[in-house]
């Protein structure tokens, strides 16, 4: 997880007040899973224009016809606001955009199907405002799923940040390890000692954003660096296995692991002070994978230990871990939860396979079949995790 | 496999991601414009009992991907190759891709906008050999004439360039068409389907006239079959009844795709005349040399020692012109390829020869047989490819490609 790039995706912004307030949706009730919006049968029906606005939210929608409907959403208040396409009683949410700037106009394009819908008007700086509701005769509808605001994410990111820190507490005590190994000069050791202090980290995962900068200093890679692995700013993990697995000294070891030991203590004693932003959690339970299909599939992170599957796995783990705490809000909204169990454990029964004891194959033995296959299952993931990323986007509802 | 997409299913995996993960709901036949109402101008129909795309004129641009199946059973094979069918129904079709709302990225990577043109997009799909091996079971289903391709005397194959489960052809005029739909079927077969190699391929416009040229700078597919031909797509291209194929696959057609080469740099430092007497035709007009207009037919008979034309010139030993040879010939899709250059400076490009037969044996291994050694071998570099069975086209809105091979 070397480069902090993905976790810097944008999250929306909202007001704070705003939050204290949050309607505990029945959730096993709302859930409206992926129902199956025919197909194309209809031909897209023209622009419908809506207006925006507390006093009109939804104003302009009368007529309204089945099949795929743009909506152009016209922002008539004197500022930015967000508009949902809900079902009213269910508060499932079939289409949304965000940060509708005043005296602006966006579209908006959902599949209509049967049911009942009304415009969510909600501006930055006030209460939500429910439109008049509009019933749809036929048709199937597309997908939908309940909103899921800040609030519901609260208890998992608390947990999160707990299990992280508990990580955090692992890595610098194999960290120190492995220090003590490259102090004694014990080079066969530091090898032995590398790998689970790296697992241990990579396992924490997308963990990378909120640790910030500090994560270029415990497991950045050269690039980027005018110098390239020689370059004095290379640092962390990724440096001492470059010279654990290119001949060098314990000597020239020396200050590098010093370094990260200090790196990762910081960390870890920085991290109780930190407190993390639940919109992140959809995110990190996307992106680990995706810079596991970035970064480790491809090899780019590899310095010499040929260690990136085991990587990989410990991104599985990670992965796993903020599934796993999502899943109460995921069970109502993600249609195919036991599809991505599934493949999160094809996944892992995919690495195992290619883990000997302490060895794992390093990507350049693995045949061709056994390399697409890896390939294979991980581009299956992230397409799938995509969506608990977006399902778990916070959203406001009032 | 729309059913599938509710919460509580477990079993088969599915492979509609994106899009298809708000359920198209494509394979109810419900979707896509069923009409399939191409229009006139379509590139080619989709629906019928043959892929039209393997007769349709090369268009300007063309994607060929070959892929590995890795789902690992038959029932998650039969899966694909609905989703497949779906999606190059949808693409051809055209339409606006199901919104997915919040529950999913977008459907659609919004290249081509928001609703995607009908009738620009043809898609061609085939079969190798390795999908009969022992995973699927599918072995004694086998096309009788289906091997790998083997390496004939004047290749240099890269395993890294040859072979693969399935072959996936892509043509358009113009190359975000091929990569949206690349791009498309990729993400909805994620899981399912890796790509084992790409090659791009581009077809020049008349030169000032006639066939496109190749980048040697000769005509080539001049002396092809008239594809609008019923009866002599029968004869040469078409699986028939009665030729020992097995019933699923009559319909389909044989197709072989070389990956090869072309060493332009030394090529350019070659005199006209020797170029032309490699190809036996006039590199200006495309006539054969004893002839004057592009279409002319060659005269061998008076010609017997070569004089004119030589005896190994290409399109001699290509095609002799005799009767004998008459059920040898073969319909040349070829696209020319760029890739950019090699390790030593030189242009890396060349042909990206495909052709349909209805027998391999008899048509395109017979012909290459009498074209080993040719003197144009020293300018050319087969380096890749592969033998697929374009599968037999689809029906109607139920059909899928390989229903009856899998069903």
């Amino acid at each position: 997880m070397p480069l902090p790039r993905l976790g810097t995706r944008p999250v929306r912004l909202r007001s704070a007040g705003v939050l204290l307030f949050v309607l505990a949706l029945a959730t096993g009730a709302t859930l409206l899973a992926f129902s199956l919006g025919g197909g194309h049968r209809t031909r897209a029906a023209g622009p419908v224009t809506v207006e925006v606005s507390l006093s009109h939210c939804g104003r302009g929608w009368t007529r309204p016809t089945p099949g795929v409907q743009t909506f152009d959403l016209h922002n008539a208040s004197a500022g930015a606001a967000e508009v949902y396409l809900e079902d009213p009683g269910s508060q499932a949410v079939y289409g949304e955009v965000e940060g509708i700037g005043p005296g602006t106009t966006r579209q908006l394009t959902v599949r209509l199907g049967e049911g009942t819908y009304a415009f969510k008007c909600v501006p930055d700086d006030a209460d939500a405002v429910t439109g008049p509701s509009v019933r749809v005769t036929s048709g199937r509808r597309g997908p939908g799923a309940a909103p899921v605001t800040e609030h519901d994410l609260i208890p998992s990111a608390l947990a999160y940040q707990k299990w992280v820190g508990g990580g955090l507490d692992e890595v610098v005590r194999l960290t120190a390890k492995l220090r003590r190994a490259v102090d004694r000069g014990d080079l066969a050791g530091a090898r032995a000692a590398w790998l689970p202090a790296h697992l241990e980290y990579e396992r924490l995962g997308a963990a990378y954003d909120a640790f910030g900068d500090a994560d270029g200093q415990v497991n950045g890679t050269d690039a980027g660096l005018p110098g390239g692995v020689g370059d004095q700013g290379f640092a962390g993990f990724h440096r001492i296995e470059y010279g654990l697995w290119h001949g060098q000294s314990a000597d020239r070891l020396h200050a590098p692991a010093a370094a990260l030991v200090k790196a990762v203590t910081a960390l870890r004693d920085s991290w109780s002070q930190t407190r993390m932003d639940p919109a992140q959690l959809g995110l990190r339970a996307h992106e680990i994978l995706e810079n596991t299909v970035q970064f480790e599939l491809t090899g780019r992170t590899g310095y010499g230990s040929g260690s990136n599957l085991a990587t990989a796995r410990a991104n599985l783990d990670g992965t796993r871990e903020v599934l796993s705490l999502l899943r109460p809000v995921l069970t109502t909204r993600y249609a195919d939860l036991p599809g991505l169990d599934q493949d999160l454990d094809s996944a892992q029964h995919t690495l195992d396979g290619l883990r000997h004891g302490d060895r794992w194959t390093a990507l350049p033995a693995l045949t061709r079949a056994q390399r697409e296959h890896v390939d294979s299952v991980f581009g299956d993931l992230v397409e799938r995790l995509a969506s608990v990323a977006t399902l778990c986007d916070p959203r406001r509802t009032a | 496999m729309s059913g599938e997409n509710r919460p509580g299913t477990v079993g088969r995996r599915r492979f509609l991601h994106g899009a298809a993960l708000a359920g198209a709901g494509l394979a109810t036949g419900a979707a896509a414009p069923t009409a399939a109402v191409a229009p006139a101008a379509a590139v080619a129909p989709f629906h019928g009992p043959h892929q039209a795309s393997v007769l349709a004129p090369p268009r300007r641009t063309s994607v060929f991907v070959s892929l590995d199946v890795t789902a690992e059973h038959r029932a998650d094979l039969a899966d694909l190759l609905r989703t497949l069918t779906d999606r190059a129904r949808f693409l051809t079709s055209g339409g606006t891709p199901s919104p997915v709302g919040i529950t999913g990225p977008p459907a659609d990577s919004g290249i081509l906008g928001d609703r995607l043109p009908s009738g620009e997009l043809a898609v061609t799909v085939g079969v190798g050999a390795s999908l009969f091996d022992d995973r699927f079971g599918l072995a004694a289903r086998a096309p009788r004439r289906l091997t790998a391709m083997p390496a004939f005397p004047d290749d240099d194959l890269r395993a890294d360039w040859c072979h693969g489960d399935l072959s996936l052809q892509l043509h358009a005029d113009d190359p975000d068409t091929t990569l949206h739909a690349l791009r498309d079927i990729a993400r909805h077969t994620r899981g399912g389907l890796q790509v084992r190699w790409r090659l791009d391929g581009f077809t020049s416009p008349p030169r000032p006239s006639g066939t496109p040229r190749n980048l040697l700078g000769f005509k080539d597919g001049t002396a092809n079959p008239d594809a609008a031909g019923a009866r002599e797509m029968n004869r040469l291209v078409w699986v028939g009844r009665g030729m020992g194929e097995p019933d699923w696959a009559v319909g389909g057609s044989y197709q072989v795709v070389r990956l090869i080469r072309m060493l332009v740099e030394f090529w350019d430092r070659v005199s006209l005349s020797e170029q032309e007497r490699m190809f036996g035709r006039a590199r200006s007009s495309g006539a054969p040399l004893d002839g004057d207009h592009e279409h002319d037919t060659p005269k061998y008979a008076d010609d017997p020692k070569g004089d004119v034309i030589p005896l190994d010139a290409h399109i001699r030993l290509a095609n002799p012109r005799a009767a004998a040879t008459a059920d040898q010939r073969i319909l040349r899709r070829a696209y020319n390829y760029d890739r950019g250059m090699d390790a030593n400076g030189n242009l890396d490009m060349g042909l990206l020869f495909c052709c349909y037969q209805q027998d391999l044996a008899r048509q395109f291994e017979t012909v290459q047989r009498r074209l080993a050694g040719e003197p144009l071998t020293d300018y050319i570099t087969p380096f890749g490819g592969g033998y697929f069975f374009a599968l037999p086209g689809v029906r109607d809105a139920t059909d899928w490609y390989g229903r009856a091979l899998l069903g």
